[in-house]
């Protein structure tokens, strides 16, 4: 089995044409752009070297410092939203007695087919402070909680993270139920016998059984709020202000905007930092089940031999 | 079997690369080399016909805005115009994007600058150091352009170093106060003539239901216009003396602006969703009469008297009392900077090229004479207007001898810091609960 | 007891109401979408922003539809789109199993490598991207911008597969090495069809993203005869003013099929999840 599994050729043929697409198309230019972190360079010509200067210059920034609370807020809202919502719905539509889940299988998807763009559009319109939905909806009901939802200055972030979470949610679920679909019924059955209810048999079953899909899910949710931009983009231009700056939007303003992009360069720098120690957090949060498979796989191995 | 498959995918791989550099050569875009341009030139000149300004043979990409009727009236009337004078000239146009000039960065980092293109002051300051840009002052010179242009917008013509690097087709251009005459007087609302009495008629419309001022919020151009406006009362440099390296943002004219904005949107004068409105969001509240002013620039005239007929007027800027008032009339929010249609200076065909792009401007102005209703253009063109101008407009030029200051607009600001410091502060300004003294210290920061 | 029973049902009927709920707020941006597009501008923003079009202003499909060649810019983000799914789920499947199952020192790193591409913003290698692009001589190619998909999908779509790989039990691969095949009859025969769900969901969602993508293919794409559908909103959008019902006919035209193929394809989708599971259990 341990040669089975080292076959070097089937190795180098497996891995290599990923990495070289990667590295070339991918990963030359993120180099680059670290090089140019350390410039101060207008995006075009040559540049001069500053060392860190960009990097200290960040540091006493204090948009920085908003940027990096704002994805901190960002991450964890789609993080929380996304993950609770997404393993109820994959329960929900996987349960064969529950009448329409085809229906509704394919309405949580949706919003991930649309484009940004409509998404956002919807969102501006249902938000809108004087002719939106959700404040009419209030009013409707007599409930005095009319709000300027975007361009509340200390909330406007916590209403993006949703608009966000909401259209992602679909993709979350698609994963889950794909991960639901490969957990075989007799486990299922086995529980049952044993007398456990619906929701025991999936804490105890499904759950625990989906752990690869959750790590999937958070990693893709905790990288993708700190990334955040888009939303941002279209619906607030980073405003009121700078109040719903990231790092990726102090980036894009300072390259873009400022012509400043050796310091831009640098605010991505970090944020790839930041998204790599998010993914070795996680990897190591996860590792248990993996080090039990590694060893299960040895002593399997010993046993071929 | 499958070990010939595996392989086969790793060589699909490599083969992708390989097919792309092969079908370069299909390339439709590239620039017809067969033409010897400097030949043609030469010896066509003594056979030309009538109106034929150059037989020259040249494909020539050009990277312009197309998307509109103020945008697309104009390029249309050139490309007219152009098949009579340059016969053996094509353009490919290339639409530009609303991608804060991302997109010809990435040209210009590329190499790969359409011939021509439209440029902003501060993409000239960019490329101009990076040699993306080409000078034009012979062009203008040979042309005849440089003479063609107002002397009123001298300003626009030159760079500060004192080059020519782009054709204008825009004049100097005014931010104007525009308000619905009958949404006025249906309230008995006199034209507010200091910020007092504008604050009592925020507190009027904002009563009967009415929107005080409709502003697009989302866009930090008019943020910036508005604290330009603001800061004109006090000091008629306003934003530009900041962005020339004149004043300091702690000066009182700024810090003035900034609390009255302040006052304002607290008063109300703003729709509620202001931050995130567009522009034409906030426009169309105008024009529907749900908003009794909106600020835009003079070339919104022909839109909202189409819409709004004898309804709609400009007003001069209230101030903080009624003697700055009436010496502020002259001072005016709004100018002109050197921008337009720019140049590759690697192009096949640069001097074709930059002959092409002065042709395009001066076309530009006449269209915009002829069939956009304004005469505020860069060049004295000899063309008669097809219908009258509105009669806002009339009453804007028999006030423009008379002006004696102007600023700038957002987009004509030399120093990006600034300018992305500005648009972002003064967009904070129309949240109640930003203070004029967070706004100051962030603009003084972008300035030093 | 019987007490409990009765909030347990109310709760139930509540759960149940929940569920039908949000999916009729996802349902809601689509009938949103279509009504847009047949308003103009004073409907959309002030008169109208939710209800059923007064007046079909049919002439925003007309003006979508006139600006550029549709039917061009649509089989280029077609093929454009294809051939990027079809990559990324060739490589990242043979990747995800070198990782996952082989036995190779640096397995681990080359995992965490590959998935940097998904914290990249795009618009910080932008400029770079496409100075390679240009260096490699596909700047007037489809193959640029496909390659430059292909690898910003992949940190995904190998993270995905990597996950549903590990959860596969190692007992089927080691029937299949007592049996004497080799790793490649291995992985085609049984590797393959045990992650179709994995495939399935990865199909869709890397189609999605590269249909919708707008940034890269801005600034990739030079050649009219080359662009891809979400180019066409630039037509559209002026410096100041923008015709948003004509942008709203553009992008139903641009997601409608979208939604429709996946109506179709999802039952597919959820039979190639059942079989995968079926095969294993």
């Amino acid at each position: 089995m341990k040669k089975f599994y080292s076959n070097k050729l089937a190795i180098v043929l497996f891995a290599f044409p990923a990495l070289l697409v990667f590295t070339v198309m991918v990963f030359y230019p993120i180099v680059q752009a670290f090089v140019k972190s350390f410039y101060e360079w207008n995006g075009l010509g040559s540049g001069t070297f500053i060392g860190f200067d960009n990097y200290t210059k960040l540091f006493g920034d204090t948009v920085f410092k908003l940027s990096n609370k704002n994805a901190l807020i960002f991450a964890l809202v789609i993080t929380v939203f996304q993950m609770t919502l997404a393993s109820i719905f994959a329960l929900v539509v996987s349960n064969k007695k529950v009448k329409g889940r085809n229906f509704l299988r394919v309405a949580y998807f949706i919003p991930v087919v649309l484009s940004v763009t409509v998404v956002c559009q919807l969102w501006l319109a249902i938000l809108n402070a004087d002719t939106g939905l959700l404040n009419a909806i209030f009013k409707a009901l007599g409930i005095n909680y009319e709000q300027n939802w975007l361009s509340d200055r200390h909330h406007a972030i916590y209403v993006i993270a949703f608009v966000n979470a909401w259209q992602w949610m679909g993709y979350q679920f698609a994963l889950m139920m794909a991960g639901i679909k490969s957990i075989p019924n007799d486990y299922y059955e086995a529980a049952r016998i044993d007398g456990a209810s619906t929701l025991q048999a999936h804490s105890k079953v499904t759950i625990p059984l989906l752990k690869e899909t959750y790590k999937i899910c958070l990693t893709i949710s905790l990288t993708g709020g700190v990334k955040a931009f888009t939303e941002m983009f279209i619906m607030t231009k980073g405003g009121p202000g700078n109040a719903t700056y990231t790092l990726t939007y102090l980036m894009y303003k300072a390259a873009f905007r400022e012509y400043r992009y050796g310091y831009g360069m640098a605010s991505a720098s970090i944020l790839v930092i930041q998204c790599l120690v998010i993914i070795l957090v996680i990897n190591w949060l996860f590792r248990d089940k993996e080090d039990r498979r590694e060893s299960r796989w040895s002593k399997k191995t010993g046993q071929v031999k | 079997m499958k070990r010939i498959m595996a392989f086969a995918m790793s060589i699909i791989l490599c083969l992708f690369m390989f097919i792309g550099c092969s079908s370069k050569t299909e390339d439709e875009t590239t620039p017809d080399t067969t033409s010897p341009s400097e030949t043609t030139t030469e010896s066509a000149t003594e056979t030309l016909p009538e109106g034929v300004l150059s037989n020259e043979e040249a494909t020539l990409s050009i990277y312009a805005q197309y998307s509109d009727d103020d945008t697309k009236v104009p390029y249309d009337y050139a490309v007219e115009q152009l098949k009579t004078a340059y016969p053996n000239v094509t353009l490919n146009l290339e639409v530009q994007a609303q991608d804060d000039g991302q997109k010809l960065m990435t040209y210009a980092a590329t190499g790969n600058l359409p011939d021509i293109y439209q440029v902003a002051l501060a993409q000239i300051e960019n490329f101009k150091q990076s040699g993306n840009i080409m000078v034009l002052n012979d062009v203008a010179e040979a042309t005849g352009f440089k003479d063609k242009v107002f002397e009123s917008a001298q300003n626009i013509l030159y760079n500060e170093d004192g080059n020519i690097y782009a054709f204008p087709y825009a004049g100097n251009e005014y931010v104007m106060w525009y308000y619905n005459k009958a949404i006025f007087e249906k309230y008995n609302v006199e034209v507010p003539k200091t910020f007092d009495e504008l604050l009592t008629a925020i507190d009027t419309f904002n009563s009967n239901g009415i929107t005080p001022m409709a502003i697009f919020g989302s866009e930090g151009w008019i943020t910036s216009a508005m604290f330009d406006v603001l800061a004109t009362r006090w000091d008629a440099g306003g934003i530009a003396k900041l962005d020339n390296g004149e004043g300091s943002a702690t000066e009182d004219a700024y810090v003035n602006a900034a609390k009255m904005m302040n006052t304002l949107v607290k008063a109300g004068m703003f729709q509620g969703s202001a931050p995130t409105t567009n522009y034409d969001q906030a426009s169309q509240m105008f024009l529907n009469g749900e908003a009794a002013m909106f600020l835009n620039g003079q070339w919104y005239m022909t839109d909202a008297t189409t819409a709004l007929g004898q309804d709609v007027d400009w007003m001069y800027y209230p101030s903080y009392d009624e003697a700055s008032y009436e010496a502020g009339k002259t001072a005016w929010s709004g100018g002109g900077a050197a921008a337009g249609y720019a140049v590759n200076p690697d192009s096949k065909h640069a001097q074709l090229a930059a002959e092409v792009a002065a042709f395009l401007s001066e076309k530009y102005c006449e269209a915009k004479v002829m069939y956009r209703g304004t005469p505020l253009v860069a060049l004295d063109v000899d063309v008669e207007p097809q219908t009258e101008f509105p009669a806002m407009m009339q009453k804007l030029q028999a006030d423009l001898p008379g002006i004696t200051s102007i600023t700038k607009f957002d987009w004509h600001l030399s120093n990006a810091t600034f300018k992305t410091a500005l648009e972002d502060q003064t967009k904070y300004l129309l949240v109640k609960d930003y203070t004029p003294e967070e706004v100051i210290k962030e603009l003084d920061n972008s300035l030093n | 007891m019987e007490q409990k029973n009765w909030t347990g049902k109310i709760g139930k009927v509540l759960f149940r109401a929940f569920c039908w709920f949000y999916a009729g707020i996802s349902l809601y941006p689509v009938i949103w979408l279509i009504f847009y597009s047949f308003k103009n501008n004073s409907e959309i923003f002030v008169t109208n922003p939710f209800g059923v079009p007064t007046i079909l202003h049919w002439e925003n499909y007309q003006k979508a539809w006139s600006q550029y060649n549709v039917p061009m810019y649509f089989t280029n983000s077609l093929i454009v789109s294809i051939i990027t799914v079809i990559l990324t789920i060739i490589l990242a499947l043979l990747f995800s199993y070198a990782t996952a199952r082989m036995q190779w020192k640096g397995r681990n790193t080359a995992k965490i490598y590959m998935s940097l591409g998904m914290f990249i913003p795009i618009q910080a290698i932008l400029i770079p991207v496409a100075k390679l692009v240009n260096g490699l001589g596909l700047d007037s190619t489809r193959t640029g911008l496909i390659l430059v998909y292909t690898a910003i999908n992949l940190s995904f779509a190998t993270l995905v597969y990597y996950g549903s790989l590990k959860a596969l039990p190692v007992e089927l691969e080691e029937a299949a090495c007592m049996d004497g095949a080799n790793i490649f009859v291995c992985f085609f025969r049984i590797i393959v069809p045990l992650v179709k769900p994995a495939t399935a969901t990865l199909v869709i969602y890397i189609f999605l993203n590269a249909w919708n993508e707008f940034n890269l293919a801005n600034v990739l794409v030079v050649q009219e005869r080359l662009k891809t559908l979400p180019l066409g909103l630039l037509f559209l959008q002026g410096a100041f003013t923008t015709d948003w019902g004509a942008m709203g006919a553009t992008m139903v035209i641009a997601s409608l099929p979208t939604i429709i193929l996946y109506c179709i394809f999802s039952k597919k989708v959820e039979g190639a999840m059942t079989i995968g599971g079926a095969v294993k259990g």
